[in-house]
């Protein structure tokens, strides 16, 4: 008997690699790849606490945990966060730089700066930019990355480079390729000819820059391309998270994969958990739907890592009912503290102008305001109280029904199954994930 | 201050606005078009894409019948590359309210002249294998599918080549008059806010739903326009003949294949304000469930998107007698010299987008009979730049294109398979373009994505190769992501809900769009 | 006349294609993508066409995708990718089906042909001039992996098998080979048997023809849904009860969900086939944890390879040989961390494609030679063919070292 861990994302490949390392038997069952190629290859612990930018995380997300009892935080605790932080950055030296519980702002492909804790060493460059003259180049073949678009925005905002110019390169991933992924030049980057073919055109035209941007291509296996790249143009280089997937986010998802399995964790890709069969409380095996059969796998302790809305664990019907997919677990509508097994959308949805000329859109819709706080809104730039649904769980990270009682006293649910946060708004992500994943396996290993 | 001059100023771009404008022009005035946003943006583009066979009409309105099916073959003829032959089904279920409508239907048809077979219902489901397997009777009409947008657009190149000048974000706000004559229009450019004065013997309002308002602008008695709004909600494409409930015309009777999606439509609710319709939770949910009766399993279907579009049904008991050889049932042609006094002002409402070009026409004729100069209307027999008699669109067609240039040129917005170049080409055309704008075009954003993936890679596009400064392209993409969550919240739910949180992840977690730097200025 | 097209046929599939949030996770692994760009890559050609085509394959550059199935197996989503690009191939081909793909994709009528005059079909089929023949006639590369015919099938050596005296205790089992199993990987068929047989099991080998899958994967759809139900109805001959265990990689993931997923044949016998059908490691892992088993091995000092096919993959049982092997004292199992071989069936075989399933194929050639040359397992036929073409390494199903270390070879 061992440990079954449900989902291949952040959270769920560290419970897998904390419990194997810890000498439990392992068993990581998942549909699919996780979320990690999907992330910006960053560990993000609080980037925003409402709309101040974060600068001291773990003191940020006491100060929110206090406010806000809902959200994860405020069970996990600041020492679990830290600790996973700690230990993950241990795992992989090689690909998280920087200091915990400090965070730093990072351009995003857009131009924005965007606040996070630890990040690929490839990254740090762009952490301090403030009063340089700033490079920013890409080829043009890479249809994720607009330098100037990229640049024109770093340049006007508060606290950013003095300069930055926007550059385009005609540069083929391959011979007779318009349209190359980011993978397909962080392959190419791993070949020294390659990478001195892109150092001399980048070289062209970076001129006085002090510091140069890249999109984050700059080599898959090779983890060291871009030191060869920075050393190349004789300055410092930064790389930038691109829309997924992300080449670090693939990085850091290869590197955890490759740990897990080293430390012995059985991983069965490509199979979705269907069921469950439960006995007095306990969930004792989970229903892998392998092709042609239904697949038993008998579990001792179950840490349920599905992700949330983005996988599909949590799913909204055509009525508006909130579920979560495998184990129906109960899904809490934060902020009132109860939890119900499901919730209405949009008991009152009027809609936006829709009629109007799009342009006066820009002043935000006109609509009525509602009643009762409704699950979605019509204002994009609101945050959606839909996602901050999830399952609420106990200080073991077990879901909890109405009462307040476990559902299960051996299932533990860790990641963006919890309810409480909108990791993506908050930049929360990895820290809620890595928290719930150590906390959960603490539980597991009876500490 | 920009001082213009025409024989007819068109106001409103619609279908019917921008058929007028080619009709005029075709027949050789100099003519100028008028709209306050862009092209097909209001009612035109706010259907559901059905190309009437007249089949909808043949038992309580067999005169538009026949004229949808009259225009649907010419439609073929002049714009074929706008429209998809799907063909169409109207089917009758068990417990109608009408028992007897299928052979109501057969009958008017005959009379109508509209083009009907009845079919086994089992061959039926072999062509479209959707539909609902329940159906008793099953009859097979000349539906097709049609773009709104492309309609417009290609009108629009054909009035411009015979000299007729379209000015979009252009709105009128008065229309002046001298001795019980209208003298010419003034307007104001939407986006540079410069003035514009154009001196003209003639209006023809083609204004839709706000056509009472225009009507107004001449200090006239408003005309009585009441929008009747509708919502239509796409679903990603799983269907390929349009499905017609076989009844008496009501709420949620058709679902359309129309591009990647297929269109459910739609609700008849009196609506105050054409530029504030609302989008009903409650009729959602009414939509669905006809969904689940045209096509069982509806409900599961991933839902892209709902919007919501007002006809412009005119009214007005004040339409003169003699204008009644205009009106065909469901168009009306008002002349403001009986009603208000007024000559060179005339206003058209009501009909459908399938006989837009007929609409035209009558308004044209009647404009003819004002001046006594009579010409012959051409619309119907030359086609429109870039269109081929019988050459109609194919959903694969982009597919095809993309194959041939993959390797040559980049994807940009991937669920609709947009090319870099498209999307260069159009806005070198359309330089002052929002992404709105070349989206109506281009599709942009218009597939299972709703813009996470494309949205950024349009607006660093657009700085790059466009003339705009980091305010405006940064402001673009603001804007689009705005509109295209518009249509989406109020039918979010299913597997859409794990793309809207995927695309907010991006947008938000990745890209941080929310704290670039703030916006100074609206963007138009 | 099967209609690929049909809704019938791409229901499962494409009711799939609304699943996908057009993440790109499933380009990131394509093998075929990583080395060429000739292939626009499985999330282009799969749920993005599909909601073009219209029944209409009108995207060609889709015959660059080998079906591996990688893109299926990663997907978050549960998109069919690999099943959706497959249904629209076989659409594709409706009307020039290259003589080629009817030819390599009638693996018995091959092995048949080759078997009586064994020796001389081999030197035949890797003679350089009928190769040069070979692929300006048919299409098939004159370097491309060709199978090994075997002197006896494996059904002459079955006729005329007494059972070890072990066999019985566990039960009873049928055994599954498929075809090449029977004609060119004779051995590997053998030593199932043997092991079974000395772990305790009673084995049952009914008559059995070919599963379609070559048919299949070359759009054949027709005969390749004759074949797997003519299979299938070999298999109920044997007692319906019972677990059918399987070294045939691949042709076990034709009953177990391709025939359905991909050909949409939807049939009880089929499911319940498909149901009872085990791969050799996945069954006697599974026996073996649950204490089922007298699992006494030597100990065997070797170092190997094992690179698990993507067929295997497909099935989701994750790597059942990998924890088996692992059972024996002695024995380092290094996985090959290679997505493909390169050779996907028969796509390598093909002229166009021999370069590109070489280099899909070269990061496992590369470890198979640094890590053991002499010796790599894998378990389906066809991979096993271009593992040996291109490292020249003994390359055997992973039964090949239970065997050895029940002492039975």
């Amino acid at each position: 008997m061992a440990t079954v861990v449900v989902g291949a994302g952040l959270s769920g490949l560290a419970a897998a690699l904390r419990l194997a390392e810890a000498g439990e038997r392992v068993t990581l069952l998942t549909k699919g790849i996780g979320g990690l190629p999907l992330s910006a290859g960053t560990v993000d612990v609080l980037g925003y606490a409402g709309d101040e930018r974060v600068t001291r995380p773990y003191e940020a997300l006491v100060t929110l945990a206090a406010a806000a009892p809902d959200h994860p935080y405020a069970l996990l605790g600041r020492d679990a966060v830290e600790a996973a932080v700690a230990w993950l950055q241990a795992q992989v030296p090689e690909l998280l730089a920087g200091q915990p519980g400090v965070n730093v702002t990072l351009p995003t492909a857009v131009g924005a700066l965007r606040p996070t804790c630890l990040y690929p060493p490839s990254m740090a460059a762009g952490a301090d930019l403030a009063g340089k003259a700033v490079a920013i180049v890409g080829p043009r073949q890479l249809k994720d990355f607009y330098p100037a678009l990229c640049a024109a925005n770093l340049a006007r905002t508060p606290g950013g480079p003095a300069a930055a110019v926007g550059h385009s390169l005609d540069l083929p991933a391959r011979p007779g390729e318009a349209d190359a992924s980011g993978l397909a030049y962080a392959r190419s980057l791993d070949d020294p000819e390659c990478r001195a073919r892109f150092v001399a055109a980048v070289a062209a035209v970076v001129g006085d820059a002090e510091v140069v941007g890249l999109p984050a291509v700059l080599g898959y296996k090779d983890l060291n391309a871009w030191r060869a790249i920075q050393e190349g143009l004789g300055k410092p280089v930064f790389e930038i998270t691109l829309i997924p997937p992300s080449v670090p986010g693939l990085r850091l998802n290869d590197a955890l994969t490759a740990l897990a399995k080293a430390a012995g964790v059985r991983i069965v890709l490509g199979s979705k958990v269907t069921g469950y069969t439960a006995e007095g409380g306990k969930v004792t095996s989970v229903t892998l739907h392998q092709a042609g059969h239904n697949q038993p796998w008998p579990a001792d302790h179950v840490v349920y890592a599905p992700g949330g809305f983005e996988s599909g664990a949590l799913r909204v019907d055509s009525y508006g009912h909130v579920k979560e997919t495998l184990f129906d677990l109960p899904v809490a509508a934060m902020g009132s503290g109860t939890v119900a097994t499901e919730r209405v959308l949009r008991a009152t949805a009027t809609g936006p102008d829709t009629m109007a000329p799009e342009g006066s859109a820009a002043t935000g819709p006109d609509t009525t305001p509602a009643p009762a706080q409704p699950l979605l809104t019509g204002d994009f730039w609101q945050d959606q109280a839909l996602f901050k649904l999830g399952v609420r769980v106990d200080a073991a990270l077990r879901p909890i029904d109405e009462s307040g009682r476990p559902v299960f006293t051996n299932l533990y649910a860790t990641g963006s199954l919890l309810a409480g946060a909108i990791r993506w708004s908050e930049k929360s992500g990895e820290g809620i994930a890595l928290g719930s994943a150590w906390a959960a396996a603490e539980v597991i290993l009876g500490r | 201050m920009r001082q213009l001059s025409a024989d007819v100023v068109v106001i409103g771009g619609g279908t019917t606005g921008v058929g007028v404008v080619r009709d005029v022009a075709m027949r050789g005035y100099k003519a100028i078009l008028l709209d306050r946003a862009d092209l097909a943006q209001g009612t035109s583009g706010r259907f559901h894409g059905l190309l009437h066979s007249g089949g909808r009409y043949v038992v309580t309105d067999p005169l538009s019948g026949t004229e949808c099916a009259e225009e649907n073959a010419i439609l073929g003829h002049i714009q074929a590359g706008a429209i998809e032959r799907t063909g169409g089904l109207f089917f009758t279920l068990p417990g109608d309210p009408d028992p007897d409508w299928g052979d109501k239907f057969l009958a008017g048809a005959a009379t109508a002249k509209v083009p009907v077979e009845e079919i086994e219902p089992s061959r039926a489901l072999k062509l479209e294998p959707r539909m609902n397997p329940t159906a008793e009777r099953v009859f097979r009409v000349e539906d097709g599918s049609v773009d709104g947008w492309q309609l417009a657009w290609s009108a629009a190149a054909s009035a411009k080549q015979y000299g007729a000048q379209i000015l979009t974000y252009t709105k009128a706000t008065e229309i002046t008059t001298a001795g019980g004559r209208v003298t010419g229009v003034r307007a104001t450019d939407a986006k540079t806010g410069e003035d514009v004065t154009i001196d003209c013997g003639f209006v023809l309002n083609c204004a839709g739903p706000w056509a009472g308002g225009v009507a107004a602008m001449a200090g006239c008695e408003p005309v009585a326009v009441v929008p009747g709004r509708g919502i239509m909600i796409a679903a990603d494409r799983f269907t390929n003949v349009v499905l017609n409930l076989c009844v008496k015309p009501a709420d949620g009777d058709i679902i359309v294949p129309c591009h990647g999606v297929s269109i459910i439509g739609t609700t008849d609710v009196k609506a105050d304000d054409p530029d504030h319709l609302p989008i009903p939770a409650d009729e959602v949910q009414k939509m669905l469930d006809a969904g689940e009766k045209l096509a069982p399993g509806f409900r599961q279907q991933r839902l892209l998107h709902v919007w919501t579009g007002a006809r412009p049904l005119i009214k007005d008991d004040r339409v003169a007698a003699s204008d009644t050889r205009h009106m065909s049932r469901g168009m009306a042609v008002v002349d403001h010299s009986t009603r208000d006094g007024l000559k060179g002002l005339l206003t058209i409402g009501g009909g459908k987008l399938t006989t837009y070009r007929l609409m035209a026409e009558h308004i044209v004729d009647a404009m003819e009979d004002q001046t006594g100069d009579h010409h012959p209307c051409r619309t119907a027999e030359e086609p429109c730049p870039g269109h081929e008699p019988g050459r109609y669109f194919a959903l694969n067609h982009r597919l095809k294109e993309r194959e041939a240039d993959r390797l040559s040129d980049q994807i940009i917005c991937e669920c609709e398979l947009m090319s870099r170049t498209m999307f260069t080409d159009l806005l070198k055309e359309q330089p002052n373009a929002t992404l709105d704008d070349l989206r109506r075009q281009l599709r942009l954003g218009m597939g299972p994505c709703q813009g996470g993936f494309c949205s950024s890679r349009a607006a660093g596009l657009a700085f790059e190769e466009g003339a705009i400064d980091i305010e405006r392209a940064t402001g673009l993409l603001r804007l689009f992501l705005t509109n295209r969550w518009y249509g989406l919240w109020p039918v979010l739910n299913g597997q859409q809900v794990a793309q809207a949180a995927l695309d907010d992840w991006i947008l938000q977690g990745l890209l941080d769009i929310g704290h670039l730097p703030a916006q100074t200025k609206e963007v138009i | 006349m099967f209609e690929p097209t049909s809704h019938e046929a791409n229901l499962l599939a494409r009711a799939s294609v609304d699943q996908c949030v057009k993440c790109t996770i499933c380009e990131t692994q394509c093998p075929v993508m990583a080395v060429t760009p000739l292939f626009a890559g499985p999330k282009f050609v799969g749920p993005q066409a599909e909601r073009f085509r219209h029944g209409e394959s009108v995207d060609h550059t889709l015959d660059y995708c080998s079906s591996c199935g990688t893109c299926t197996l990663v997907c978050p989503q549960g998109v069919k990718i690999a099943e959706l690009n497959s249904v629209a191939r076989a659409a594709m081909k409706r009307d020039h089906m290259p003589p080629r793909d009817r030819l390599i994709s009638r693996t018995t009528l091959m092995g048949q042909a080759m078997r009586p005059i064994a020796p001389l079909a081999n030197a035949a089929l890797r003679a350089a001039p009928v190769r040069v023949l070979a692929e300006k006639i048919a299409g098939i590369h004159r370097d491309a992996a060709m199978p090994v015919s075997s002197g006896q099938p494996f059904h002459a050596w079955w006729a005329k098998h007494q059972p070890a005296p072990t066999a019985g205790p566990a039960g009873t089992v049928i055994f599954f080979h498929g075809c090449a199993g029977d004609y060119f990987e004779v051995a590997t068929s053998i030593q199932a048997v043997e092991v079974l047989e000395r772990l305790g099991f009673n084995v049952l080998v009914p008559k059995q023809g070919c599963c379609g899958m070559a048919l299949q994967s070359n759009g054949l759809y027709d005969t390749a849904r004759a074949w797997v139900r003519r299979l299938v109805a070999d298999l109920e001959k044997a007692p319906q009860d019972l677990v059918i265990v399987s070294t045939a990689g691949s042709c076990q993931g034709m009953l177990k969900h391709e025939a359905r997923e991909i050909m949409g044949v939807e049939d009880e016998s089929l499911q319940a086939i498909g149901t009872r059908t085990r791969d050799i490691c996945e069954f006697l892992l599974e026996k073996i944890e649950a204490g089922q088993l007298n699992f006494g091995v030597k100990r065997l000092d070797v170092t190997v390879t094992y690179h698990a096919p993507c067929q295997l993959k497909g099935q989701g049982m994750g790597q059942p040989a990998v924890e088996l092997l692992r059972l024996i004292p002695g024995v380092t199992v290094v996985e090959s961390g290679a997505t493909c071989c390169g050779i996907a069936g028969t796509y390598g075989f093909k002229k166009e494609k021999y370069e590109i399933a070489k280099a899909v194929g070269q990061p496992l050639f590369d470890k198979v030679k640094e890590v053991n040359p002499k010796l790599a397992l894998c378990d389906t036929e066809t991979c096993r063919w271009q593992i040996r073409q291109h490292t020249g390494a003994q390359v055997e199903h992973p039964i090949y070292l239970l065997h050895k270390a029940l002492g039975l070879s």
